[in-house]
């Protein structure tokens, strides 16, 4: 059969912010869908954002409430939601109260009215919330499986997408033949890690299209269900092709010593302790980008977005103004709970609508403190994730890490992640004739001849400045207490 | 406290509404009856028989103290208005008092789905039973829109 002769199922947007793509573009038109989950994890909520971005005048949805949250109660809450349009109300969408028909009578009766009101209203859109209170009710004539069965082919029929809601555990998800009727099968999930709440939803069938497969995290705002695809919503996105093009910190013997710089599209770890100069090492990678038409984006964990900018400043650094030009975003991201496929979202969003070219995600070990218990022990993957989805785009991505002291080891982060950077560099305190001075040095560049130089800096009110030639008088600099060729210690003697 | 000036205003129109349009040789003659059963209808096919009963007896209980002319009146268990109908006959004769015990009663009925689901959405609902001219401002009261 040729493409041509093939059936088109349209898909249906199911308004839920980056659903669309982990199910595959959109939810199949006249497709019979199980949303599953346990109370609260955001069923009923789902259903309305889909309801709401699919009814019309022309074709309307209607939303079968059976036993469970009123009607009253479900508009109440549900119009908090900003998707939430009652000009919609009763037109487009229609709230049908089946509680008397389940309650005094069988479930024959129930499929009676159903059908007697889709026959009558011809809906696009039918929402069946909840039917597992149904699976209670004792003493019908009609077994659910075979209820579920002939109202799956009625609905189809008459050219309705549907979502029946219920409330299931994950044990009742082997062998219950209700969902082998299903086409769509959405299961929510809601737990709690420590002291933190995680919500991760999965699509374990879509019958006619690739959907993305695993876990993925969502969120509920005051917009609704927000999902995070794992793939971050760039499946359908081309990788840039490698460039060669270098990005200079603006610092010309750091430059030097990378070669040019850094490759367009890698991805940098700058590591040291406290106060070495991570921060203003990136806000010079950000600037510079900025002066050279760059749009550039800093991530920041551990300070406010006008402290950030208030020490550029310092260092003569203007961050003000490219942010009021659309020039740079600082995003500020420190809520609890927090996922790196959100962090994900927000840094694409910032990437795509300023068309960001330099990123800095300053520091690692604040990115994973603002994360929820349960996403931590996945960060390395996460991290992997992000960096391979957002260099690929063509971002160059500088990440800071700060790394523990050490005058017997000279580790480059804590995370072994280096793996996942192009470039590494790596700050750190020498402790030389009785000062606690800084030497950095280039420890990985892939696809670059770097300086294999060790340099003094010093950071001055116009940011890092390299002094000198390189350290050639000292040995055993990376210890951080060296030794002067001579033989000399260089440590103070009192 | 008494029903708020607004839902009793739009009480009024929809029972001036309905007095105009019915017919009260019926047996649901009485404009007040016509607007409760409208409501009962259209409220009761999403809130459900038993919500719709629920909300009527409420409405009716805060009425009740505003208006004695409703202490016969009661709301049955599939949402029926019973009681009313003979204070409403006087009313239609020019008893104020009886009428207002009606007014009341839609009253409290709109204020209580207005704290409930907002008054846009309230609005809404009406929109589909009764037609667009009723909530026209020109038709108001107090000139304030409904």
């Amino acid at each position: 059969m040729s493409t041509q002769d093939k059936v088109t199922i349209n898909k249906l947007p199911t308004g839920v912010p980056g659903l669309d793509e982990i199910v595959g573009g959109g939810l199949p038109e006249f497709s019979f869908n199980i949303i599953a989950g346990a109370p609260g994890s955001g069923k009923t909520t789902l259903a309305h954002q889909f309801v709401f971005a699919n009814a019309s005048l022309e074709r309307p949805a209607l939303y079968f409430t059976v036993l469970g949250e009123s009607a009253i109660k479900m508009l109440r809450y549900q119009q908090q939601y900003t998707f939430f349009d009652p000009a919609k109300l009763p037109g487009s969408i229609r709230f049908i109260n089946l509680s008397q028909v389940v309650l005094e009578k069988d479930l024959g009766a129930v499929l009676e009215e159903i059908t007697k009101e889709v026959e009558k209203a011809n809906p696009s859109v039918v929402v069946v919330d909840s039917f597992r209170t149904m699976v209670r009710k004792p003493n019908s004539d009609m077994d659910l499986q075979s209820f579920i069965q002939r109202l799956a082919l009625f609905l189809a029929s008459w050219q309705a997408t549907t979502f029946l809601i219920g409330e299931y555990a994950e044990d009742e998800l082997r062998d219950n033949p209700i969902f082998t009727v299903a086409d769509g099968l959405f299961w929510l999930r809601q737990t709690a890690e420590r002291n933190s709440i995680v919500r991760k939803l999965q699509i374990i069938k879509m019958r006619g299209q690739d959907s993305v497969p695993g876990l993925h995290t969502f969120r509920i705002t005051d917009a609704g269900v927000q999902a995070f695809s794992r793939t971050f919503g760039l499946t359908a996105r081309k990788r840039n092709p490698p460039s060669n093009r270098r990005l200079c910190f603006g610092i010309p013997e750091l430059d030097k010593m990378l070669d040019g710089g850094v490759r367009e599209g890698d991805s940098v770890l700058i590591a040291g302790s406290s106060g070495t100069g991570k921060s203003v090492l990136a806000t010079q990678f950000i600037a510079e980008g900025i002066s050279h038409g760059e749009p550039g984006i800093v991530a920041v964990f551990e300070e406010r977005p006008e402290a950030y900018a208030e020490r550029a400043t310092s260092l003569g650094l203007d961050l003000e103004t490219p942010q009021k030009d659309g020039k740079l975003t600082i995003l500020y991201l420190r809520p609890l709970d927090l996922s790196v496929d959100e962090t994900m979202q927000s840094i694409l969003d910032a990437v795509e609508n300023i068309g960001a070219k330099r990123l800095v995600i300053d520091s690692l070990a604040g990115f994973e403190m603002a994360l929820s218990p349960g996403f931590r022990a996945d960060f390395r993957e996460s991290l992997y994730r992000m960096i391979f989805a957002l260099t690929g785009i063509g971002v160059t991505i500088l990440s800071t890490v700060e790394v523990d002291e050490s005058f017997t080891e000279f580790p480059f982060s804590t995370y072994s992640i280096s793996f996942l950077c192009d470039d590494i560099l790596r700050l750190r305190y020498v402790s030389i004739d009785g000062q606690l001075r800084k030497i950095m040095v280039v420890i990985k560049m892939r696809g670059g001849n770097h300086a294999k130089d060790i340099r003094e800096y010093e950071i001055t009110s116009t940011g890092v400045v390299i002094l000198g030639k390189r350290l050639t008088e000292y040995q055993g600099l990376i210890s951080g207490i060296p030794v002067h060729s001579n033989g000399s210690d260089t440590t103070e003697r009192l | 406290m008494k029903a708020a000036s607004e839902m009793r205003d739009l009480a009024n129109r929809l029972i001036a509404y309905e007095g105009g349009a019915g017919n009260g040789s019926e047996p649901m003659g009485s404009p007040t009856l016509r607007v409760y059963e409208k409501l009962r209808q259209s409220l009761g096919e999403f809130v459900g028989v038993a919500g719709f009963q629920s909300l009527a007896t409420r409405a009716l209980t805060l009425a009740r103290p505003e208006a004695p002319s409703l202490s016969a009146a009661l709301v049955t268990a599939d949402g029926a208005l019973k009681g009313l109908g003979k204070t409403e006959n006087r009313f239609d004769n020019g008893s104020d008092l009886a009428g207002e015990g009606g007014v009341i009663l839609i009253a409290r009925l709109l204020g209580l789905l207005r704290i409930f689901i907002g008054e846009a959405l309230t609005l809404s609902l009406l929109r589909n039973a009764w037609p667009g001219e009723v909530f026209d401002d020109r038709n108001s009261e107090n000139g304030r829109k409904a």
